[in-house]
Order: C-alpha cells, then sequence, then structure tokens
C-alpha cells in the first residue's frame, strides 16, 4: 500500500511539475520527495528513493541520465544528517533546510549538465532559477518533519 | 570505511561513469515510455480542469453582468469581455486557419498539453504526433512566428524544443539589411543572432527572420526583434539580444510545418 501511495505522490508531483510556472520557472518539486524520503527513511533509503526519482525525471526531460539520479541520490542521503545529532527539527530550521537542500540540488543538475552536456543557460538565469525554485520549496519545510519531531 | 558510506561512493561513481558514458555515447533514455503515460494524464488533467474552469468562468461573467447592468453604457462594455474569451480564441484560431490557408509546407495544428518536466531543456509537450503525420525536425510556427523545433515525436505526442532553448539554433537574417548569422537559444527569455559583422550597422527593433540557409527552417519566418546591441571593443561580431516574437507563456496552439 505504501509503495502505491508514494507512486501515486510521485506521478502527481511530476504532472503538478509540468503544468506550473512561476516567472518562467518550473519548481523542483522532486527534491521535496528525496528530502522527505531522506528524513523519513535514513540514508540508504534515502539514497535509493531519491535516485529512484531521479532516473524517472532525467528520462521525462529527454536529456542524458545521470544529473537528476545523482543530486536527488545525495539529498535523498544528506537529508537524513539534518536532524540527527545537532539539530532538532523547528519550523524554521525545517524551512531553512529544504531551501538549502533545494539550492543544492538545482546547483548539482546545473553543473553537471554544464560538465557532461551543454551548460543549459547562463549563469545569471541560473542563479535567479535556482533561487526562485529554492524560495518556492521553502514553505514546505513546515509540514515535512522527522518522524520523532514533536 | 562503513557500509553506508561505501554505498554513496559506488553510488557517485556508477552516477559519473554513467554520465560520462552518455556524454561519449550519447543519452541513453531506458524510462521514455513512460513519457506517454504521464502526457496521458496530462491531457486527462486539462480537460478535468477546463470543466471545473467553466462553471466559474460563467459564474463570474454572470456576477459582472448583474453589477454592470445598472447602467447602459456599462452593460455594453459587460459584453465585450463577455465575449472577450471567444473573440481572442476565434481570433487566435482565425490566424491558425489562414496559416493553414497560407503555408505549402502545413502538415497539422496542434495545442501545447503541458511544460517539460524540469526547466532546463525547454520543451514543451504538444498533442499530435506521429499519427497526424509529425516527424523529428519539422517547424513549430505560430501566427506571430517561429516557436521551435520539433525534438521527439510518439504516436501520440510530440517534444517541441523552443527557440529559447539551449540546444536550439537556426539560420536568421535581419530583415532590413539582410545580414546574416545564426540565432540560437540562452534558455532562459531571450536568443542571441551570433556572426553579425562588426561594421554591420544593427538597430535596436530590427526585426530578424530565418534565412533559409540550414536546410531546415523554411526562409522568411519572423523570428524576433533586436532588443540590445553590443558592440564590443575588440573582436569581429557583435553581440545581439533578441527578444521572439512567440511569447513561450502564452502560447496555446501551434501550426507544424514541414522542413526546408
Amino acid at each position: 500500500m505504501t509503495y502505491i501511495i508514494w507512486t501515486t505522490i510521485i506521478f502527481l508531483t511530476f504532472i503538478i511539475q509540468g503544468s506550473i510556472s512561476i516567472f518562467d520557472v518550473t519548481p523542483n518539486l522532486t527534491v521535496v520527495l528525496a528530502y522527505y524520503a531522506g528524513i523519513r527513511k535514513k540514508e540508504v533509503k534515502g539514497m535509493f528513493f531519491g535516485s529512484l526519482i531521479g532516473i524517472v525525471e532525467d528520462s521525462l526531460s529527454g536529456a542524458f541520465l545521470g544529473p537528476n539520479l545523482l543530486s536527488k541520490g545525495l539529498i535523498g542521503y544528506f537529508s537524513s544528517f539534518v536532524y540527527r545529532g545537532v539539530f532538532i527539527w523547528t519550523p524554521l530550521l525545517g524551512i531553512i533546510s529544504i531551501s538549502a537542500l533545494t539550492l543544492v540540488d538545482s546547483t548539482i543538475i546545473f553543473l553537471l549538465r554544464s560538465i557532461f552536456d551543454r551548460t543549459p543557460v547562463s549563469i545569471g538565469a541560473a542563479v535567479f532559477i535556482v533561487a526562485i525554485q529554492s524560495l518556492l520549496n521553502a514553505p514546505l519545510g513546515i509540514l515535512l518533519r522527522p518522524k520523532d519531531a514533536q | 570505511m562503513p557500509k553506508k558510506r561505501l554505498l554513496l561512493f559506488i553510488f557517485i561513481i556508477a552516477s559519473l561513469s554513467l554520465m560520462t558514458y552518455q556524454s561519449n555515447r550519447g543519452p541513453l533514455i531506458p524510462l521514455k515510455f513512460l513519457n506517454n503515460t504521464l502526457n496521458g494524464f496530462h491531457r486527462i488533467k486539462n480537460s478535468v480542469k477546463d470543466s471545473i474552469n467553466l462553471p466559474f468562468r460563467r459564474m463570474l461573467l454572470r456576477e459582472e453582468e448583474n453589477t454592470r447592468l445598472k447602467a447602459e453604457l456599462i452593460r455594453v462594455l459587460k459584453e465585450q469581455q463577455r465575449y472577450q474569451e471567444v473573440i481572442f480564441e476565434n481570433k487566435r484560431l482565425r490566424e491558425l486557419l489562414s496559416l493553414k490557408e497560407r503555408e505549402i509546407r502545413y502538415v497539422t495544428a496542434a495545442r501545447i498539453l503541458a511544460k517539460g518536466t524540469d526547466q532546463w531543456s525547454n520543451i514543451l509537450v504538444i498533442d499530435k504526433g506521429l499519427r497526424d503525420g509529425i516527424t523529428k525536425d519539422m517547424v513549430a510556427i505560430t501566427h506571430r512566428g517561429l516557436a521551435g523545433k520539433i525534438t521527439d515525436v510518439s504516436d501520440s505526442f510530440s517534444s517541441l524544443l523552443l527557440l529559447t532553448g539551449i540546444n536550439f539554433s537556426a539560420g536568421a537574417r535581419l530583415q532590413e539589411s539582410r545580414a546574416e548569422g545564426i540565432i540560437s537559444g540562452t534558455g532562459f527569455r531571450k536568443c542571441q543572432l551570433k556572426y553579425i559583422p562588426y561594421e554591420e550597422e544593427v538597430k535596436k527593433g530590427d526585426t530578424v527572420i530565418t534565412s533559409g540557409l540550414d536546410s531546415l527552417f523554411p526562409q522568411g519566418i519572423p523570428v524576433g526583434y533586436v532588443s540590445k546591441v553590443n558592440k564590443k571593443d575588440i573582436g569581429l561580431f557583435q553581440d545581439i539580444e533578441i527578444l521572439p516574437f512567440v511569447d513561450k507563456a502564452k502560447i496555446e496552439e501551434i501550426v507544424i510545418i514541414k522542413k526546408e
């Protein structure tokens, strides 16, 4: 049942992502799923889940496989560390961490595409796009919390 | 090394190897079949959205009508607004029809179903495919001018690479001075006109059309106008920025024509 729910959520995420844009920028909602998998399922499952979303996104984008696969996998892995050890979940920390991880994810994709294919947009436009995507994802940090959060 | 870190290391190496392989041999797209499923859902979503929007739109129009009935003059204005959408649609379709009649290379007209799944590709999905006669590299235009070209086709859907996409380029010329160059996308809102000699006089607002010299895009399709000219102190060519006539955020229908 859990897998069916996740598959439906992923599918809906892709549909929403392909349907809206703000200031000509498509939101990066799939990173939210990778982030959520990381904070709920710990690093290995988070990485696996993130890379699964990434490979589907790479395939759907029609470009080459890899940038989303690697970046989402890394987000899934490293997001699990955010609330272990030093940090305790608060809404503000949720906002900061999801914005920062969105920024990291979009930057990794931009760099990998630039290295292995072609620079997809100018640096200035990329900074604008990454900033907008981070801002758009920020409010979701309030809703997504680890299992043990109060 | 702990097992988790080893796994992470293997994952990174495998991903980088995969990308290196593809940068040499071309992209692998093993889950391409998912595109059709997703596009099918986009089509359902659009029809659901239309059926939900329609009653609300009508309600809104009626409310406006009631308020504006107070004055006869304003009633006329309200009626205009009520039919404005239909008039615009009618106008758009008439323009498409005139394109069809005018354009001997006409293949089919198509609606935009969705944007590509990621920001970087500048791709739109249209509701026509192989069954409607579309093949790869066909040209997409609107009544305003060049929209892009077809990069991928399945039975019922196609992917349209917009002219603002970084992978887009076409032979172009300035309509007035006839200077030839190459127009290519920048990945965002504007395009760049390359290889226009330094001594050529280019003015802001000059129109750019396709030159037909690339054996792909037919000659004379309007592309955009010059929005910025940057003459560097050194170098052979000018740096010219073009604003396309076709605004990607506003495209709803396109016409597909055969390549040159």
